[in-house]
């Protein structure tokens, strides 16, 4: 008789499991939404504020930026007619009223721009963007560029020039300088300055139509989790095909992955999406479900060395670790292949790269030369000891938790250690590896980690000796090897101000001939982004730079 | 009764106070903070700017001068923008809030029946004891993320029967149930073990207890013994689990919401943290301290009540 | 009895296998902390029994390896645990009055926050900034027994009080305290004994906890720092290629179960016998 109440307990049990699973519905996807995973939430949906990779790959679907650089990495206009050169006459060397050389840059806005209400894109919205840029307590980021561009001036409502105290060779990239809609934003921002941060309308109703301009507008935002778009009504470019493109969050990659093959994502963004080797494992066991492509892109993954350690002081300490790291041989395994070996911090695809020279070798017997000649002999325990009795030995950080350059930093360690030298492993959390470690220099070995550029990017905050950060400049440069070179410094400051593109090359030669030498940085690859898609979905170019692939979003075609 | 509240709840206030300074000196101890990182994002930010950028933000402040500036807001019914979202930290914990209570009831309420029964079952039928400690033991000794995946792979990826997570596109109860059922298992599964042990332990301490033999004397049936005689007075120490789970419901379940890609306080808390934004941080930990004091009270009056055996005389 | 048996059993024979890690890695001729990116995510073999991880290490080392930081720190965390939670338990009970009301109220206090993202926050802290040396396994066991003890001597601190109040208000311990016995012999002889059951099952539950706590804070990242393997860093390693390579975050997975249930079935059996 009791055994009526456990059986009946169980069956219960085992309803409430079930029940919901019933109305079981096979996934034929309708073809006209797409549903793309992203390893990165947002935050702010404005465009200047706050710069985030996920926000812009999501208003690459939305905004129209003025300028970019496109798949094959040339600079070009995206919400303008043709992109600003000396030879178009768009840009011009004047003085500016102070007398210092400065240059003045036309842009046309595209006539057939609009807002999602409707609303021509004008001038009057650029002249509200650099307004607001230029008042500091809006909080804009790019603070330079507002700096420089002292004078807007606007003859026609599609006509925008500024007027810019000094001259440079891509005064046509406008950069984050771009429309907003300043017939919703500007009594916004007028009525309270100093809070338009947390009033702006991109936040408070993002769904509103009249902040997009691109093929589509956000309808609908889950916090955290995703955003929903549909396609602009005012869009007058070429129609994209898609009623609606879903952004679905999921931060943990073998989460990611489960959602791709439980056909809940149809693609991986390759901007932020799975990480090398997890896609080349992923593509080894479902070749055919889905299409691959690696795209190696502008980030440069290097390992930041301290300088001012006295035992990484002696370049040929720097020089042994440098070809103490077998390259070919890591990035044959852990990334089949993939990711270009780096000689400097200049991409193989740069313009102006210079193809004379040759990354590094991994020669063990060249490097032990190189530590006995600096006076590092090997000692009892397998470690190099110096003259004083001084083991060789300096601390090796990355982001803990990101699994792929922990891997690598272990098989770092592995290799130095065949050479005699000891590398001592502590990892961070990226908020104080970033945030203290590297920012306020209290490293004192090698840094792991990458730096995200565009094409012919002069890098003059990592190397000018006037950027390593120090308290009395609140922290501020990036110059955090602290590498310090008079002729470094001239070329950093000479080569924005050289207009004629033949005579940068040169320069830009002895830039890469003297980090290569002077290796303040261990440069490892340029990293690749493994793009995911489905096999009906054609049209995504991965651009591998600073724009991302949503911009070209009316290309992408469904089979 | 009504003494006891009156002495708690200013206790209860006192304490909330206390953390919440606490929590915001260990936030901003963190090394790290926003400016930090958007000086790594914005090359070009120069000193000048750095300095205008923490008086823009309130950074140039002394923490403490920040907390009672949040404190005397939060009085006045403020509770300020969240950093991260860039909305009011109440609207972005809405969302968070709803998921894990539909998320953790679901999986808690599962698991206190599941439980409860599998303790009765292990307390009436000594031949089922065996069974149910093994799993319970089990369920208690596996990791939860592993767990999750598990589940992801048998059912979402090589059976297809259910999704692997996220929210579900289509709205309707039927979907959303769909979406809610691996997670819902991770978690009952691992709270089952609790209530089933608990059960089980003082049920079979109340069949013990000379009133029951009094009753089965006089010829109660078994099952009525059990149900209407045993359980009850069994269920008063299950009050304790059942309030501190009740922080858990607001507090959320930060693995399981990870691996399923769920929105939920877990998520919002850690990330909240993690990001610096102090207000949605001391917003969500407040909620989940002031519901978790509440809840205990609640079960301590709830026992007084229902036990004789700690009487509101002594 | 039988499951404390059981449960000892299963822990002593973790036990060996962690003191027997650098014999058995020596037998086997692996480094387990050497990548070699020849022999990545080989299957089992003579060489290597359970195969090799994501770098070509040998995945049995690593275990047995894994297996002295893990208990390590279940131990460690317990007793720390344990330790102040019976201190301030005690006090509370003895002294009483205000010392009674403000250690309940930390207790409280951390009992209604939200444990994890808090070890998340501490976990994130510098620790040389509290005198602690940055990198090496032992500093990272260090951060998780002290991160973990903050939180952990609550629930301990709370049944040590009432055990120790309800000694201390029984008759005969009432008498001897009016004849003048001593402070400490009567906490030795009285209260103490009446502790000893109930803080070996706290104590062995805490091991349990601490083993899973090491694990969820490797997932998050903030666990035990490469190259050193811990359980929870191989599982926790092993989740992002577990499509490609199952076998590598099963073994971990299962040692943490084992740990764990070995540790609840000790407490099972005190409990019982208790």
């Amino acid at each position: 008789m009791t055994e009526a109440l456990p059986r009946r307990a169980a069956t219960l049990a085992l309803a409430l499991l079930a029940a919901p699973v019933l109305p079981g519905h096979a996934g034929a996807q309708p073809r006209d939404t797409l549903t793309i995973g992203l390893s990165q939430a947002t935050g702010t949906f404005h465009p200047n504020i706050e710069s985030m990779l996920a926000k812009s790959y999501i208003l690459g679907f939305a905004m129209r930026p003025l300028t970019g650089h496109g798949p094959d990495w040339k600079p070009l206009c995206l919400a303008c007619d043709t992109f600003p050169t000396l030879e178009n006459g768009q840009v011009t060397l004047e003085n500016t009223p102070d007398g210092k050389p400065g240059m003045r840059v036309t842009w046309r806005l595209r006539e057939d721009l609009r807002w999602g209400d409707g609303r021509p894109v004008t001038a009057e919205d650029m002249r509200f963007a650099w307004e607001a840029g230029r008042a500091f307590e809006t909080g804009f980021g790019g603070a330079e560029f507002y700096r420089q561009a002292y004078e807007f001036i606007s003859t026609d409502p599609r006509s925008v020039t500024l007027r810019f105290d000094r001259v440079s060779f891509d005064a046509g990239s406008a950069g984050s300088f771009q429309p907003l809609p300043a017939h919703i934003e500007r009594p916004i921002w007028e009525a309270d300055r100093r809070n338009y941060r947390s009033r702006t309308a991109y936040d408070t109703s993002t769904t509103n139509p009249g902040l997009w301009n691109g093929p589509y507008r956000i309808t609908a935002v889950q916090p955290g989790a995703g955003v929903t778009l549909e396609r602009n009504e005012a869009w007058a470019g070429p129609a994209p095909a898609f009623r609606r493109i879903n952004i679905r969050v999921v931060e943990n990659s073998a989460a990611m992955e489960a959602q791709l093959l439980a056909g809940q994502i149809d693609m991986i963004a390759g901007e932020l999406g799975l990480s090398l080797d997890q896609a080349i494992a992923l593509e080894r066991r479902v070749r055919g479900r889905f299409r691959f492509e690696y795209r190696p892109g502008l980030v440069w993954e290097h390992l930041d060395l301290r300088l001012d350690n006295p035992v990484l002081q002696d370049a040929r300490v720097r020089q042994a670790l440098m070809m103490g790291i077998d390259r070919p041989r890591i990035v044959q395994s852990l990334f089949d292949g993939r990711q270009p070996i780096a000689a400097t911090s200049i991409h193989p695809d740069d313009p102006m790269r210079d193809p004379g020279l040759v990354p590094w070798p991994h020669d063990p017997v060249r490097a032990a030369a190189l530590l006995e000649e600096a006076g590092w002999r090997p000692g009892p325990d397998g470690i190099r000891r110096n003259a004083a009795g001084e083991r060789l030995s300096i601390d090796l950080q990355t982001t803990a938790g990101n699994r792929s350059r922990e891997t690598v930093l272990q098989v770092i360690q592995g290799q130095w250690r065949a050479l005699g030298i000891e590398a001592r492993i502590a990892n961070q959390p990226p908020r104080v590896l970033f945030g203290e470690t590297l920012s306020k220099r209290q490293f004192n070995g090698a840094v792991l980690f990458a730096w995200i550029s565009s094409p012919e990017n002069v890098p003059r905050t990592t190397l000018h000796s006037d950027e390593i950060p120090n308290a009395a400049r609140n922290w501020s440069g990036q110059n955090y090897p602290g590498y310090a070179n008079p002729e470094m410094d001239a070329l950093l400051e000479a080569l924005p101000q050289e207009l004629d593109a033949e005579k940068r090359r040169p320069m830009w030669s002895r830039l890469q001939a003297m980090i290569h030498r002077d290796l303040p940085a261990l440069p490892l690859w340029h990293r690749a982004d493994a793009h995911v898609w489905p096999q009906w979905l054609q049209g995504i170019r991965p651009t591998g730079n600073m724009s991302p692939s949503s911009l070209w979003v009316t290309d992408w075609r469904a089979r | 009764m009504l003494g006891i509240i009156a002495w708690r709840i200013p206790q209860i206030a006192v304490t909330l106070i206390l953390l919440s300074l606490a929590a915001y000196l260990a936030i901003g101890a963190m090394p790290g903070d926003p400016i930090s990182m958007a000086m790594m994002s914005d090359p070009r930010l120069g000193p000048a700017d750095v300095e205008r950028m923490r008086a823009l933000h309130g950074l140039d402040q002394p923490l403490l001068a920040r907390w009672w500036a949040w404190l005397t807001g939060v009085l006045r019914g403020e509770f300020g923008y969240s950093r991260l979202f860039a909305r009011p930290a109440a609207e972005i914990l809405w969302p968070a809030l709803r998921g894990s209570l539909l998320l953790l009831g679901t999986a808690l309420a599962l698991a206190a029946i599941l439980g409860t029964a599998a303790g009765v079952l292990a307390a009436l039928r000594p031949a089922w004891r065996g069974a149910v400690d093994g799993l319970a033991l089990l369920s208690q000794a596996l990791p939860a993320f592993w767990l999750g995946i598990l589940l992801i792979i048998l059912f979402a990826v090589t059976l297809g029967w259910l999704p692997a997570g996220g929210a579900p596109e289509e709205p309707g109860m039927a979907e959303a149930a769909r979406f809610l059922v691996l997670p819902t298992a991770t978690l009952a599964i691992a709270h089952l073990a609790a209530y089933a042990r608990h059960t089980a332990a003082s049920m079979a301490e109340v069949l013990r207890a000379p009133w029951i033999t009094a009753a089965r004397a006089r010829g109660a049936p078994e099952r009525r013994i059990a149900m209407v005689h045993a359980l009850p007075n069994a269920a008063v120490p299950l009050l304790a689990i059942l309030a501190l789970d009740a922080g858990v419901l607001v507090s959320g379940a930060l693995i399981t919401e990870t691996v399923f890609a769920r929105p939920g306080m877990g998520k919002l808390l850690t990330d909240a943290v993690m990001g610096n934004d102090h207000n949605l941080a001391l917003l969500a930990l407040l909620l989940v301290a002031t519901t978790t004091l509440l809840a205990t009270l609640a079960a301590d009056l709830a026992q007084r009540a229902l036990d004789p055996r700690i009487g509101a005389g002594r | 009895m039988t499951r404390l048996r059981l449960g000892l059993a299963i822990l002593g024979l973790l036990a060996l296998a962690a003191i027997a890690a650098p014999w058995a890695a020596a037998w086997l001729g692996v480094d387990p902390e050497m990548p070699d990116l020849l022999a990545r995510q080989s299957g089992p073999s003579a060489d290597h029994p359970l195969g090799t991880d994501e770098l070509g290490r040998d995945i049995l080392a690593r275990l047995l390896y894994g297996a002295r930081i893990s208990l390590a720190v279940g131990l460690a965390a317990a007793l720390a645990s344990t330790f102040i939670g019976l201190a301030a338990g005690l006090l509370a009970a003895w002294r009483g009055g205000w010392v009674d009301a403000l250690l309940m109220r930390i207790a409280d206090g951390l009992l209604a926050l939200p444990a994890l993202p808090l070890l998340v926050l501490l976990a994130a802290m510098d620790p040389a900034a509290i005198g602690l040396p940055r990198g090496g396994a032992l500093s990272d066991v260090l951060r998780i027994v002290l991160i973990l003890a903050l939180f952990g001597w609550v629930g301990v601190a709370r049944l040590c009080r009432a055990a120790a109040i309800s000694v201390l208000a029984r008759d005969h311990v009432r008498a001897a305290r009016a004849l003048g016995v001593s402070e400490a012999r009567l906490l030795r002889r009285h209260v103490a004994p009446a502790l000893a059951a109930p803080l070996t099952v706290a104590a062995s539950l805490a091991v349990a906890g601490a083993i899973l706590a090491e694990s969820t804070l490797s997932f998050l990242g903030l666990g035990i720092q490469p190259p050193a393997s811990s359980w929870g860093n191989m599982l926790a390693n092993a989740q992002d290629l577990v499509f490609s390579a199952p076998m590598a975050a099963l073994w971990p997975g299962l040692a943490i179960a084992l740990a764990v249930a070995g540790a609840m079935l000790v407490a099972d059996g005190l409990r019982a016998r208790g």
